[in-house]
């Protein structure tokens, strides 16, 4: 095994499990109850171990957003144009994720502080490009 | 908890306070030709010629980190410089320090308490980038490898062009910087390169105009917007003041730092358009005594406009929401009322991986010890602070610099 196919356990495999199921999860402390994105081994609130899942609402606010249109990592290149966006879930968590273009494959309708939601997509087995995908709520789904 | 702002136990004047004494650079751009060892060995001598000081001085080698090459970091690592430079068993220790864009500022910080408590007497910081050589398309797929976190966001496509695309985005948003004032931070810019040798983009004017008619790589950033990956080098020497006064008519001392870790990835910042600057700035103001008032110019990391805008703004040195407007203004160029990134900055001496920091680090010195070229030394300047920021501007790291004339040291 070279070290590019050493792969860690990761706590995203839930995560990942539940976004491909097409459900939206946050870690949750049970000891003190504080929620955490991105997940943790140790709460960062309380250092507690005794950490658990519950669902997202799936909604909250775009902070900002980017259209990558040219020079994309290896992969992504027929992705060209995508965007990309820091999510603030009401839950008071934030993720990065990608959002749904409009109709005309453009991104006019979102602006920094535009209310967000999560939109489960399909997954294929053994898809290895799980990320979130957000549209702006209210648009037909 | 503590608040970030202990006593710096460094006294101006002291045998052991730890002074800069001497930098060495090579031009930016692309040198395919120009080797990573022979680039390195080239910077070592210029710092340690400037420096008035022979490699068999030198006691200790800190290694800035290149992004371009494993195989040239193992080099970096496992001491290759120590030979190279003839100091097989005289030097005591070769490592490296590594933050990203800010390593420079925190090398400072572990190199002078080095000095400062007699681990070390003499210390050359060397760092080589051959950013401008490699290939593109691997450079970003190994930033975006690097640096972004692999199992939460690798998988969105995130790019460092994105990164800076979404905090000028926010930036531009609470702020109401137009894109014409965005774009005038990097033509202010490019007026300092013109005056630089060492910059990529030394022989090439820009304009407003032309920033915003290339293409948008990604929105809102335009293509002369995004910094030019760019090979160079650069070096400094650090002694105590005691060793440097025989040596030197001036030097130039730490008058405190502060810093400010405010994220691993970009997406958990809960402040995008001002991040951690403001506590930074208040940390090492606090620690050194001085304020705003008190420093004359800036040198501090501007990968892109927004950067540098907000960093301004964190430190004090225009106000909060003003500091691409305070660019355009024409107060940070040539013949204005505080110039800032006198070198060109990363975005037109070009982004030398983490050297773009190193070089702002080495300008400043620099003008401090009045080494400029004549047309872009700046007169008599005593006081600069210096600004840096690594990985998805995770970090705010602030130096507070200053110029010591001879007789400084007891």
């Amino acid at each position: 095994m070279t070290a590019s196919e050493l792969r860690s356990p990761s706590l995203a495999d839930e995560f990942n499990d539940a976004l491909a199921a097409g459900t939206l999860v946050i870690q949750r402390c049970k000891a003190c109850g504080e929620v955490n994105m991105y997940p943790r081994y140790r709460c960062p609130a309380c250092q507690s171990a005794d950490l658990g899942w519950q669902q997202s609402e799936g909604t909250g606010v775009l902070l900002t957003y980017a259209v990558i249109r040219a020079v994309p990592p290896k992969g992504f290149e027929s992705d060209l144009p995508y965007a990309v966006g820091v999510v603030r879930l009401d839950e008071g968590v934030q993720l990065l994720a990608r959002l749904e273009p409009a109709e005309d494959g453009e991104w006019d309708p979102y602006a920094c502080d535009t209310r967000v939601r999560f939109v489960p997509r399909s997954c294929q087995v053994g898809e290895t490009r799980l990320t979130a995908w957000f549209a702006p709520d209210g648009s037909p789904s | 908890m503590t608040d970030g702002t202990g006593t710096l136990h460094f006294d101006a004047g002291a045998p052991n306070d730890p002074v800069f004494i001497g930098v060495g650079e090579l031009e930016s751009g692309r040198f395919p030709e120009r080797s990573f060892i022979q680039a390195l060995t080239e910077v070592a001598m210029r710092a340690l010629d400037n420096a008035r000081v022979l490699p068999r001085e030198v006691d200790t080698i800190v290694l800035i980190p290149n992004l371009h090459s494993f195989d040239d970091q193992a080099d970096l690592i496992f001491s290759r410089m120590v030979e190279e430079l003839g100091l097989s068993r005289q030097a005591k220790a070769s490592f490296m320090v590594h933050s990203g864009g800010s390593t420079s500022d925190n090398a400072v910080r572990v190199v002078s308490g080095l000095i400062h408590a007699g681990h070390a007497q003499t210390v050359l910081v060397l760092q080589a980038e051959r950013w401008g050589s490699a290939d593109l398309t691997e450079m970003v797929t190994m930033l975006t490898a690097n640096g972004i976190p692999q199992e939460w966001e690798r998988a969105s496509g995130l790019t460092f062009n994105a990164v800076g695309a979404l905090i000028t985005q926010r930036y531009m948003f609470e702020t109401g910087s137009t894109p014409e004032e965005m774009a005038s931070v990097c033509v202010a810019l490019r007026k300092w390169a013109n005056l630089n040798p060492n910059a990529m983009y030394r022989d090439k004017q820009l304009t407003v105009d032309q920033v915003l008619g290339s293409k948008v790589v990604t929105d809102p950033l335009h293509a002369l917007e995004c910094p030019p990956l760019a090979d160079g080098a650069a070096a400094f020497v650090m002694t105590t003041a005691e060793n440097a006064a025989h040596r030197r008519d001036a030097t130039v001392r730490i008058a405190g730092s502060g810093g400010c870790v405010s994220h691993y990835s970009i997406a958990q910042e809960t402040d995008l358009a001002t991040m951690g600057w403001r506590t930074a700035a208040e940390r090492a103001w606090n620690q050194s005594g001085w304020s705003p008032e008190d420093v004359e110019f800036g040198e501090v990391y501007d990968s892109y406009a927004a950067v540098t805008a907000i960093a301004s703004e964190g430190l004090g040195l225009c106000a909060p929401g003003e500091g691409a407007r305070w660019f355009a203004s024409g107060a940070t160029s040539p013949g204005g009322a505080f110039p800032m990134n006198t070198n060109g900055g990363l975005l037109s001496a070009g982004h030398t991986g983490v050297g773009g920091g190193m070089a702002l680090l080495v300008e400043g010195i620099r003008q401090l010890l009045w080494q400029a070229e004549p047309e872009r030394q700046l007169g008599g300047v005593k006081r600069g602070v210096i600004g840096g920021t690594g990985g998805t501007y995770m970090d705010a790291q602030v130096l507070l610099l200053e110029r010591v004339d001879n007789g400084g040291a007891r």
